[in-house]
């Protein structure tokens, strides 16, 4: 079953008058129930604005979205999904818990699970030692890991995470991947944006390459790279994204 | 309306953090403090300065900080970036909004408390607790300041920090001059002077409105039904600003 559907969405940024940029074009894919679901592609390829689309925080100049069967916009279906920024910017003055409980209280939790889910969690991301620290102390991949926390706050049934890994060290991209897929085993479904092929290759079930706006390629990794002749997933999104600018200098 | 509520609680706290604000409240203090220095006069001259001085300091310093809190309330979320996560929230726009309100007028009114309390205490020193005019004037001066806040929170939804820092110190002046402007533009033959000003007097604020502070300084009394009508006056001109503001955040890209 799908938890999210995207049809047709495109997205233009128009500059000044007449310059249109082209954040997505004409973008349609599905993610499954309990998948997890990786939009590849290199800096600017419509990656964070598709996100950003799926959580009404931008409006598409056109095509749909529906999530949890409601669009985007949903209050209802946003206590359903829990999101991780890319590159998170907290209230840097809160400490850990003040923070995961300001969330929370975003999404109505009565206080006596909010503080048994903060305990759990900042165990989770090994941040419980640091819970008198106020956030303005946190390196960047304490910054992503309670980021996760804040996103998981509302146990969510539907992650959507922007580049998660970014920022921490390889200890904690490996405990970050092992997350995901306990996550993935607790059922929930996880959309994940990165340019971390090596992250994405180990974690999804399908995935997605996203190039100036458009999608070139998405299904299962292995068919994909039977379908395109490629080594590997790094051949793969290489090949298609070399094909797609051909392609575009021919024209 | 708890979530935003819970939002201008963390507006409030962010805003606490903000240097500028301890500055702006030492000067305020220093110039109401300052106005006992006129001890050459009478003492019921001296009585009238104090008045005069810190009225005008809690009305001008306040509007300062309302401009201040407001101009960055919604800038600094951008900016920071913490406004994704916050949009990804169960949260409508408008909830975010009415948040960022609350928070400043939070934050308006322990400064606002803080200064009174200053001028009341002066007062005390002085021998003459404050009368209900005095109340009155501080109510009135309280609503103005809301309203000022207002309307820069309603501009941020929309234009940059620094257009909005220009139009809401321009508004700020023209708000207090409309009045007497208006009585001009009835005297002047210019037919352009005339229907500007007359737009202006229409749609910009009147201030003047909220400023009794002229008439209880010299023991003028002013009634309830004046202070009633000007404050029905602010929640319509501020019922109308919040529509304008909840219209261009619903709209706004981010």
């Amino acid at each position: 079953m799908s938890v999210i559907e995207i049809k047709e969405l495109t997205k233009y940024y128009y500059i000044g008058r007449n310059k249109v940029v082209i954040g997505l074009e004409n973008v349609s894919f599905n993610v499954e129930e309990g998948e997890i679901y990786g939009i590849l592609g290199p800096n600017g390829s419509g990656k964070t604005t598709c996100l950003k689309l799926l959580l009404g925080i931008l409006y598409p100049t056109s095509g749909e979205i529906s999530i949890l069967g409601k669009n985007q916009f949903d209050i209802e279906m946003k206590k359903n999904v829990g999101f991780l920024p890319e590159n998170p910017y907290y209230y840097d003055y809160l400490t850990g818990p003040e923070l995961l409980k300001f969330y929370g209280k975003l999404f109505e939790i009565p206080d006596k699970i909010i503080n048994k889910r903060i305990e759990k969690l900042l165990f989770l991301v090994k941040l419980h030692e640091v819970k008198k620290l106020a956030l303005k102390h946190y390196s960047k991949g304490m910054l992503e890991r309670i980021g996760l926390a804040a996103s998981l706050i509302n146990d969510p049934k539907i992650l959507i995470l922007d580049e998660p890994t970014t920022g921490l060290d390889p200890i904690g991209c490996i405990e970050t991947r092992d997350l995901l897929i306990q996550l993935k085993k607790e059922g929930k479904t996880i959309l994940l944006s990165s340019h971390f092929l090596s992250e994405v290759e180990r974690v999804c079930d399908r995935i997605t390459i996203f190039h100036r706006g458009y999608l070139l390629a998405t299904g299962k990794l292995d068919e994909l790279i039977q379908k395109y002749k490629a080594e590997g997933l790094e051949d793969l999104f290489v090949k298609t994204i070399q094909e797609f600018d051909q392609k575009g200098e021919k024209k | 309306m708890k979530k935003a509520w819970l939002i201008g609680l963390n507006t409030f706290k962010e805003s606490l953090r903000k240097k500028t604000l301890y500055i702006l409240l030492v000067v305020a203090f220093v110039v109401i403090g300052a106005s006992k220095a006129f001890s050459f006069l009478t003492a019921e001259e001296e009585l009238k300065m104090i008045k005069d001085v810190s009225f005008s300091g809690i009305e001008f310093f306040g509007a300062l900080i309302a401009i201040f809190i407001s101009l960055t309330a919604i800038s600094n979320e951008i900016e920071k970036r913490t406004i994704y996560t916050l949009f990804s929230k169960p949260i409508t726009r408008q909830n975010f909004f009415i948040g960022k309100l609350f928070g400043t007028i939070l934050i308006l009114l322990l400064n606002f408390i803080l200064m009174s309390l200053f001028f009341i205490g002066l007062l005390i020193f002085k021998k003459s607790p404050p009368d209900i005019q005095v109340f009155k004037t501080l109510l009135l001066i309280f609503i103005e300041l809301i309203l000022i806040g207002s309307i820069t929170l309603t501009v941020a939804t929309f234009a940059s920090d620094a257009f909005n820092v220009i139009f809401s110190f321009f508004l700020y002046i023209v708000g207090h001059l409309t009045s007497y402007g208006n009585q001009l533009a009835d005297r002047t033959e210019n037919l352009i002077l005339k229907g500007l000003w007359k737009v202006l007097y229409t749609v910009v604020p009147n201030y003047e409105n909220f400023n009794i502070r002229d008439k209880v300084v010299v023991g003028i009394d002013v009634s309830w039904q004046y202070v009633f009508k000007t404050g029905i006056y602010g929640i319509l001109y501020l019922a109308v600003i919040l529509l304008i503001g909840s219209y261009f955040i619903q709209k706004r890209e981010i």
